[in-house]
């Protein structure tokens, strides 16, 4: 049975952002819950061996609603108190650009975490063609050269084609083609993305930040319809992370006067075609959520609704 | 700019096909020198383009090829060089062609179009199809981003050509309509300084742009890469019709046209499908259409099938001919017979051709000297 945290912190007053001392301390717990250890640090040492780490943002809306700096940096913080060292932390997204246009400082020298785009000198895309289903795809030297594992950290977004940009549409970041993988919802695209064998072997932890859902006009940013949820989803189960997101995506759609995305013509449907293919599981019954609330003081309650 | 800096430019081109093919050498590299001296550019540009419609939910929607991307903010077609920027929809290719080079024009292949003469050759990144067998998939299939590009405006194109002697541009290589603005501005510069325009195209364009193309354009090359639409599905990743539509126009327009069938071992090379490709040529287009059978050689994603046998292609030229077209020719089989010209009423040699080049041309004008048919084309 596949397990995912949904972990929402106190209310934040209207405006202001979650800072990086929230992100840890919903991020720990949430790893500790995830893996039934004592300290994030246990986790972290399960899942990680020996290499280095990558984290793979989605900086497409550039500072206004990509994965945050203070959610990667604290992410950071844990890693590193765990044992990976610095420079083994590779933070990373397509260009330069795009890190930059979000916030993040780049840096890709031997000294402290590494924050650099696919097109960093030296990078860009390997020549060996990856292929599953209809998805052939050349891949980012960082995620085949540069990191052993990958930590997909990203946001909960709509997403005007595929309906949900969450987990697995992040990765489309990795391949040198994401254009031509948009047909029909993104499916099966999204799933073979996530399946071609590079990404599949790294991919170890799926880190959705649900503090603002953007419910509508993704993936760009569009201040209109974003509405505040409060928390981040995790799991190392990179279909179940997503399918939990689309729930809380269409409750928050709901709640607003949307329309399904089904009803909307953007049903998502890539998340059975990766359940078929073997990647995770897309079927909520399947699914073992577990929904954490930390309270202002840091006492954590379990249950409630998503 | 001197030579060494140039010979640097070509060196980040190679990866990117941007090589100046060495025989031509002389002929072009003064010009290529200051092409270059534009120099290569991370930057992509920001013109914008045409042929969009603004959404009113927001977004727009591409109407340049009938795929009609809807694309919202900061998100690209699928062709991969257009971009929404808040509502405006921009060509990111726009003087940043990432393979340039000078070709024998038979390269193309136009065969009817002043042979033996060379075309300025050039393409950006990107394409609105991802055919499997894609002999250009590295450009073809990549963003722009991830090529290398020169800086090099339609006006210096021109110039280039002009000042060598170049008599035709040809905007080839990936697909040209995915860079659109940048071909008809640099036809259109070039049309007025003589010098001519050759679209080397999939054919997969809405009618209103090819429309409007006519106005700039000489020859037109169409690869017509099956008459299934079962294979466009499977393999090209497009439609049929839409591409026969275009054929159509493109004949009606009085545009020089030219066709090529990649014929595929087991994929479009039955007689059936040949037979059948001929018989639409001859109905719809004509039968003084020259239509090419050209020889795959395992590429991309079908690298596990053979080089298409010459008797295959063989087999292809004499349906072709009892199907009563009169101008078929072999490609990728050099030194084959059916790579040259013949009179199609007294069967005379007129245009002898090894490879791509041109060992003897006897046609006086556009006529057989032996019986004086005419013989359709720009020569």
């Amino acid at each position: 049975m596949s397990k995912v945290i949904v972990i929402r912190g106190p209310s934040l007053p209207k405006g202001e952002k979650p800072d990086g001392g929230r992100y840890r301390l919903l991020l720990t717990t949430a790893l500790e819950n995830l893996f039934e250890v004592k300290r994030a640090g246990d986790a972290v040492k399960r899942l990680f061996d020996r290499g280095a780490v990558g984290m793979k943002t989605n900086c497409i809306a550039r500072r206004n609603n990509s994965t945050p700096v203070a959610l990667v940096e604290a992410l950071g913080d844990v890693l590193e108190e765990s044992g990976i060292e610095a420079n083994d932390i590779v933070i990373w997204e397509r260009t330069n650009r795009e890190l930059e246009a979000a916030g993040f400082k780049l840096n890709a020298s031997n000294f402290g975490r590494r924050c650099l785009g696919t097109d960093s000198k030296g990078f860009g895309y390997g020549r060996k063609l990856y292929s599953s289903g209809n998805v052939s795809s050349l891949i980012s030297n960082i995620l085949t050269d540069l990191i052993n594992y990958n930590i997909n950290v990203t946001v909960l977004k709509d997403h005007s084609l595929a309906g949900l940009s969450g987990g697995l549409k992040n990765m489309y970041g990795a391949i040198h083609n994401p254009n031509k993988y948009h047909d029909d919802n993104c499916d099966p695209f999204a799933a073979h993305v996530n399946n071609l064998e590079p990404i599949r072997a790294r991919n170890r932890l799926t880190i959705i930040d649900a503090h603002r859902v953007q419910f509508h006009g993704g993936p760009g940013y569009d201040s209109r319809f974003l509405q505040p949820y409060g928390g981040l989803i995790i799991s190392n189960d990179p279909v179940a992370a997503d399918r939990v997101a689309l729930e809380i995506l269409e409750k928050v759609r709901r709640k607003n006067g949307k329309p399904s995305l089904a009803e909307s013509g953007r049903p998502v449907k890539y998340l059975a075609s990766a359940e078929k293919i073997g990647l995770g599981t897309a079927t909520m019954e399947k699914i073992a959520l577990n929904i954490l609330e930390v309270q202002a003081g840091g006492r954590v309650s379990r249950g409630g609704e998503l | 700019m001197k030579r060494r800096l140039f010979l640097k430019c070509l060196g980040c081109g190679a990866a990117t096909a941007a090589a100046v093919q060495t025989d031509l050498w002389p002929e072009v590299v003064g010009g290529l020198q200051n092409a270059c001296a534009f120099g290569y550019t991370s930057e992509l540009s920001e013109v914008e383009a045409r042929y969009y419609e603004k959404l009113p939910e927001g977004g727009i929607e591409c109407r340049l090829c009938p795929r009609h991307c809807r694309i919202t903010d900061l998100e690209r077609g699928y062709c991969g060089v257009r971009e929404n920027r808040g509502d405006t929809y921009y060509t990111l290719v726009y003087g940043k062609p990432c393979a340039v080079n000078v070709d024998p024009i038979e390269k193309k292949p136009l065969f009817h179009f002043h042979p033996g003469t060379t075309a300025f050759s050039l393409a950006t990144a990107g394409c609105n199809s991802n055919c499997k067998f894609c002999q250009n998939w590295d450009i073809s299939q990549s963003r722009p981003e991830q090529t290398d590009n020169l800086d090099l405006p339609p006006e210096e194109i021109v110039a280039i050509c002009k000042n060598r002697g170049v008599p035709t541009i040809a905007y080839t290589y990936s697909e040209p309509i995915i860079f659109y603005e940048y071909m008809y501005d640099t036809a259109a510069r070039a049309r007025r300084e003589g010098i001519k325009s050759a679209m080397i195209t999939g054919g997969y364009i809405e009618k209103k742009p090819l429309r409007d193309a006519f106005a700039v354009l000489d020859a037109i090359k169409v690869d017509l890469k099956s008459i299934s639409n079962e294979f466009y599905k499977n393999y090209v990743d497009g439609e049929l019709q839409p591409v026969l539509n275009a054929l159509v126009e493109i004949k009606k327009a009085g545009v020089w046209l030219e066709i090529v069938n990649l014929v595929i071992p087991t994929l479009n090379d039955s007689d059936d499908d040949l037979r059948r490709l001929a018989l639409w040529v001859k109905a719809n287009l004509g039968d003084d259409v020259p239509v090419h059978f050209t020889r795959f050689h395992p590429q991309y994603l079908l690298e596990n099938l053979p080089p298409t046998p010459p008797e295959t292609l063989e087999r292809a030229y004499q349906i072709g001919r009892a199907e009563g077209l009169k101008y078929v020719y072999l490609g990728n089989l050099p030194g084959h017979p059916a790579e040259s010209t013949r009179c199609p009423k007294c069967g005379k040699i007129l245009i002898e051709r090894q490879g791509y080049r041109i060992s003897r041309n006897l046609l006086k004008g556009n006529h057989c000297p032996e019986c004086q048919t005419e013989i359709p084309g720009i020569f």
